[in-house]
């Protein structure tokens, strides 16, 4: 029961930006006229509520849903900001095994049903967590950073994955540390694990402000990230874009260069 | 075979010693961990052959450190290796334990991927012994890594299964540092098994604090956990981008063993295998080495940032974090 727009968005190890790659993702979708849910997986750890500043409105949560205490209509959050952008929240004080993978499945069925695409926010590792998130999801991104330890945990994810259609965000790359020979460069990376990429997101401090003010950039016109999660989210949907023309300014400029070369 | 790592340890002894010597100015204090003075001939000092050690010796035991965070990719292995590091040029005889099975990276950060033989779960299964199953570092000889295994779960071990292992360990080391996985499930709790003290790494943004403070609450009781501030960045914080040292203290209240720079040293020692603290000039190498001589009981001074970013303040006193924003600073 994997329904085609069930996206599970993943990475083995932590902290490379799973949070903030779904909510982005997510809001870029809204902001397109889709109907998007958001859900929460990482269960104990819940952040996607922080990130998407919604961290107050929560009063149900997924583990409510599972367990019947509540309609899924109830414990959705409506993001006030922008039109279509629902985010059904993680437990904070349960466990990971107080889930199912059936469970998990039958859900994401279910919001399959009334929502244009369900983007789930997968905890790191490749416990009981990840098994939940990724079981009613038909596909995948695997966001991972130009670093070998990233790398090496997107790569063995990817083997977990299964008949899963599995692509490749690589997220935080420093243009000026590619040059330099200090990081990987996009090829090096779509080389290793040998899979469609899906986009390329630059490291940006905005991310680290908008993140703190539960801000997207997404929703922020004036955010320069806004234009790259917005053509990776018609990505993921399908289109076959080009890569996005980016601000010209000298940082961009060179990671426009190693975009024209992907293609 | 059984005290084949503890000779080369031995001979690494006197190497080490200077090493110290540069890192606190004085001549190092002989390690807690020496036999005890019923054989004072049997010492691990570098005079000592190691032949004369007994077998059965009734030491000390080492301390068994966790480094967690909660949340991922806060830096637990980065700060892993480079306190080991720093532990072992301090004249400590050192092991690093990776406690992420299935995703194992403190191997690729250290450099030691291809060195590896066996893993912590042959020996636990009882296919290989610790001698067997440990990596000396390929520069220092008084630092050793215990692998974890790639193609496991982390579901295959138990936490009484940890606690035996990291026992026989501190047997062994002054030092045992296991580099926890990201999350609270079972590879957490199996790497807190055998731990007495605690580590936690955060990161000045607020998921990662609200991780932390989850960890903290899970391991309160069991263990009082220290704080490290990873990946500052004094120029958001001027900004008031980023949450400064004393917002992340006046919601996590935890002791603070230091504060470590952002710095791209660490993106390229990862990618070479080699730690940031031989990196000559570096400021993140430095922190890690300032908090190495902390925890051997120096009292250094944490330098603090005292910025401070208003807002911060006032969302955080709405957080749900139950521990509310204190009035200390301005």
């Amino acid at each position: 029961m994997m329904d085609a727009n069930v996206f599970v968005v993943t990475s083995g190890k932590g902290g490379v930006g799973k949070t903030t790659t779904t909510a982005n993702i997510g809001a870029a979708l809204a902001k397109l006229g889709k109907q998007v849910v958001l859900v929460d997986a990482d269960i104990g750890l819940r952040n996607l509520d922080l990130v998407l500043g919604l961290e107050k409105r929560i009063v149900y949560d997924v583990v409510d849903v599972i367990e019947g205490r509540c309609q899924p209509r109830q414990a959705l959050i409506k993001d006030k900001r922008i039109a279509g952008l629902y985010l059904l929240p993680a437990a904070q004080t349960k466990e990971k095994e107080s889930v199912s993978e059936s469970q998990m499945e039958h859900m994401t069925h279910a919001l399959a049903g009334q929502f244009d695409a369900v983007l789930i926010d997968c905890p790191a590792g490749i416990e009981h967590g990840f098994r939940n998130a990724i079981a009613g999801a038909s596909q995948a991104v695997v966001v991972t950073m130009p670093e070998v330890a990233a790398i090496r945990d997107a790569d063995r994810i990817l083997g977990m994955l299964g008949s899963r259609r599995a692509r490749v965000l690589i997220n935080r790359i420093r243009p000026e540390m590619v040059k330099s020979g200090d990081m990987l460069s996009v090829d090096d990376v779509r080389e290793i694990l040998g899979r469609e990429i899906l986009g390329i997101v630059p490291d940006d401090e905005e991310i680290i402000d908008a993140t703190n003010r539960g801000q997207p950039v997404v929703l922020d016109g004036a955010r320069r990230l806004g234009a790259v999660y917005s053509t990776i989210g018609r990505r993921l949907l399908g289109e076959d874009i080009p890569y996005v023309e980016l601000p010209n300014d000298g940082l961009w400029l060179q990671l426009r260069k190693m975009m024209a070369g992907l293609r | 075979m059984r005290n084949e790592l503890d000779q080369q340890l031995a001979s690494a002894a006197s190497e080490a010693q200077a090493a110290a010597q540069t890192l606190d100015g004085s001549a190092v204090a002989p390690s807690r961990n020496e036999p005890d003075t019923a054989h004072p001939s049997a010492s691990v000092s570098p005079q000592a052959p190691a032949e004369e050690r007994p077998r059965h010796r009734c030491v000390e035991l080492g301390r068994a450190v966790v480094i967690t965070s909660g949340k991922g990719g806060v830096g637990k292995t980065t700060v892993t290796a480079n306190l080991g590091t720093a532990l072992a040029d301090a004249g400590k005889r050192v092991v690093v334990v990776d406690a992420d099975v299935g995703l194992r990276n403190l191997d690729v950060v250290m450099g030691l991927e291809n060195r590896i033989r066996k893993h912590s779960l042959d020996v636990i299964e009882g296919h290989a012994s610790l001698d067997e199953a440990l990596v000396r570092d390929r520069v220092r000889k008084m630092l050793a890594l215990l692998p974890a295994a790639q193609n496991r779960d982390k579901d295959e071990i138990a936490p009484e299964a940890m606690r035996a292992l990291v026992a026989e360990l501190q047997e062994r080391f002054d030092f045992v540092l296991i580099d926890c996985p990201a999350g609270i499930e079972q590879g957490f709790r199996n790497a807190v098994a055998g731990a007495q003290e605690a580590i936690i790494v955060t990161t000045p943004e607020v998921s990662a604090v609200r991780d932390a403070d989850r960890v903290a609450g899970l391991l309160s009781g069991a263990i009082a956990p220290k704080l490290i501030l990873n990946r500052i960045r004094p120029q958001l914080v001027k900004r008031g981008s980023m949450l400064n040292v004393d917002d992340v203290l006046d919601i996590l209240r935890l002791e603070l063993i230091g504060v470590v720079p952002d710095d791209k040293d660490v993106i390229v020692a990862t990618n070479r295998g080699a730690p940031v603290v031989d990196i000559a000039g570096s400021e993140t190498g430095a922190a890690f080495r300032r908090i190495a001589a902390r925890m051997l009981g120096e009292a250094l001074p944490i330098p603090a940032l005292s910025d401070r970013s208003p807002w911060f303040a006032r969302m955080f006193a709405s957080l749900p974090f139950g521990k509310r924003s204190s009035t200390r600073g301005s």
